[in-house]
């Protein structure tokens, strides 16, 4: 973006503490000790959606057997994670793949901001992680019902279609599976509260991703999976 | 409130739909529909500890079999809570045991107004489901180092002690099992964010939870009439 300077959503930023327990900030300092120690092959980083994978079953049953880390943080919006990023929580790992899911809590950034955010998340990791292919999931839908910020995903997933082609270290991997009904609507056994994945919505998007990976990882985790 | 004012933590509140996308009354909505539809035995309500403890097995193994409802919302403050009480969420049920987990979201209130939001809470649901006995949880420590917050939550439990016993039918439980650890830390072991449980968190809290429920349970009166019937 010629403008990425005045973009919100492209400025790297720590998130303020404004609860007061700090919790943002530790969590980036744990990231920081954990990469120091391991040699991780696939590496997660991204807001909540990424976090909260890490506690269920299928983290276990379909991530960890990758040696993946799982850096999902607390409501991060992109220039969150720029920051963390820029602030050294690869700084001592070369993950083969990194997956990139961010943007839905980008609070009062338009599209386009969201996805210059990505973009630009995207080419940072071209510099200091240059061994690394990108995948930048797609945005989820959100809400029970049809609103301004589902439309707003959807519309950040299409600027990146046309945007993260032309990267040679990126691939945009859509894992909805259709959780928008006919009528519409989001069911709550696919999210909880509309926004965050149950076991069975993870089960459900999880798939095309272990997919994915597998594939970019040449089918040479599969002997360590076992 | 000493001098007579308005508690701002015991005013009902609409959830704020900050981000534009109508999650917090999809919530309720769907809450409504559940108390028609549905006859639950226990009743779990407040923020996004309650909410979360829903989507792990735990739920499954201990509380589903109970015959129970999850009415938590992620982000809930003592003012939504008591707004969704107020508004539906106790008509066309008669739970014989009622859950409440609220008051580290908070942020704008002091530790007397936090507890007495959490007091106004279990009167209205004294007043609506007369014959429920209710749990208060006690908040549980926060954040990975000491900070304001843990002391907050923990004069607000301090004083849920004391206030609570005022209340028929009401008793506070306190579940902090040891999540701070002599360094003064809490584990992401137990806390994955420094805030919200893990499965292992969840199992530590849960047990004596259970427990209780269960023995409320066993000396609901009306359970005994069945029986001799
Ligand atoms: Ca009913």
């Amino acid at each position: 973006m010629s403008d990425g300077e005045q973009n919100p959503a492209a400025i790297p930023t720590a998130m303020p503490d404004t609860q007061g327990d700090g919790r943002w900030m530790s969590l980036h300092n744990h990231f920081m000790t954990s990469s120091k120690d391991k040699e991780p092959e696939v590496v997660f980083i991204g807001d909540s959606n990424v976090q909260l994978l890490h506690q269920f079953e299928i983290w276990r049953e379909l991530f960890s057997p990758l040696h993946a880390l799982n850096f999902g943080g607390v409501g991060d919006g992109t220039q969150h994670v720029l920051w963390r990023l820029e602030n050294g929580e690869l700084k001592h790992i070369k993950p083969k793949i990194i997956v990139l899911w961010v943007g839905t809590y980008n609070q009062g950034h338009s599209a386009e901001q969201i996805a210059g955010g990505i973009e630009a998340i995207v080419a940072s990791l071209g510099k200091s992680q240059v061994q690394a292919k990108v995948i930048v999931l797609a945005l989820l839908p959100r809400g029970k019902n049809p609103n301004p910020l589902r439309e707003r995903n959807m519309r950040v997933n299409e600027l990146l279609a046309k945007t993260l082609p032309s990267k040679p270290n990126a691939i945009l991997l859509n894992v909805d599976p259709g959780f928008v009904h006919s009528d519409g609507t989001i069911s709550h056994h696919d999210m909880y509260d509309y926004l965050h994945l149950t076991r069975h919505g993870y089960a459900r998007v999880c798939q095309t991703l272990h997919r994915t990976l597998l594939q970019l990882m040449d089918g040479r985790v599969k002997t360590t999976e076992q | 409130m000493s001098h007579g004012d308005i508690n701002p933590a015991a005013v009902p509140l609409v959830g704020n739909d900050v981000q534009g996308d109508d999650r917090w009354i999809s919530q309720h909505y769907r809450f409504l529909l559940d108390c028609k539809d549905k006859e639950p035995d226990v009743l779990f309500v407040g923020d996004s500890m309650v909410q979360l403890l829903q989507q792990y097995e735990i739920w499954q193994e201990l509380f589903s079999p109970l015959h129970a409802l999850n009415f938590g919302i992620g982000g809930d403050t003592t003012c939504n809570v008591l707004w969704r009480l107020q508004n539906g969420e106790l008509e066309n049920i008669k739970p014989k045991v009622i859950v409440l987990w609220i008051g580290t979201n908070n942020h704008g209130n002091t530790v007397e107004e936090v507890a007495g939001g959490v007091m106004a809470i279990v009167k209205v649901v004294n007043s609506l489901q007369p014959q429920a006995k209710v749990i208060v949880m006690g908040l549980m420590p926060r954040g990975e180092r000491p900070n304001p917050l843990r002391e907050k939550n923990e004069r607000i439990n301090q004083l849920l002690r004391v206030w609570l016993p005022r209340l028929p039918g009401v008793q506070l439980l306190d579940v902090d099992s040891g999540f701070v650890h002599s360094d003064g830390l809490i584990s992401r072991h137990d806390m994955f964010d420094f805030l919200h449980l893990t499965a292992a968190g969840y199992a530590k809290v849960c047990r004596p939870l259970h427990e209780l429920i269960m023995q409320l349970l066993e000396e609901t009166p009306e359970e005994k009439q069945v029986t001799l019937a």
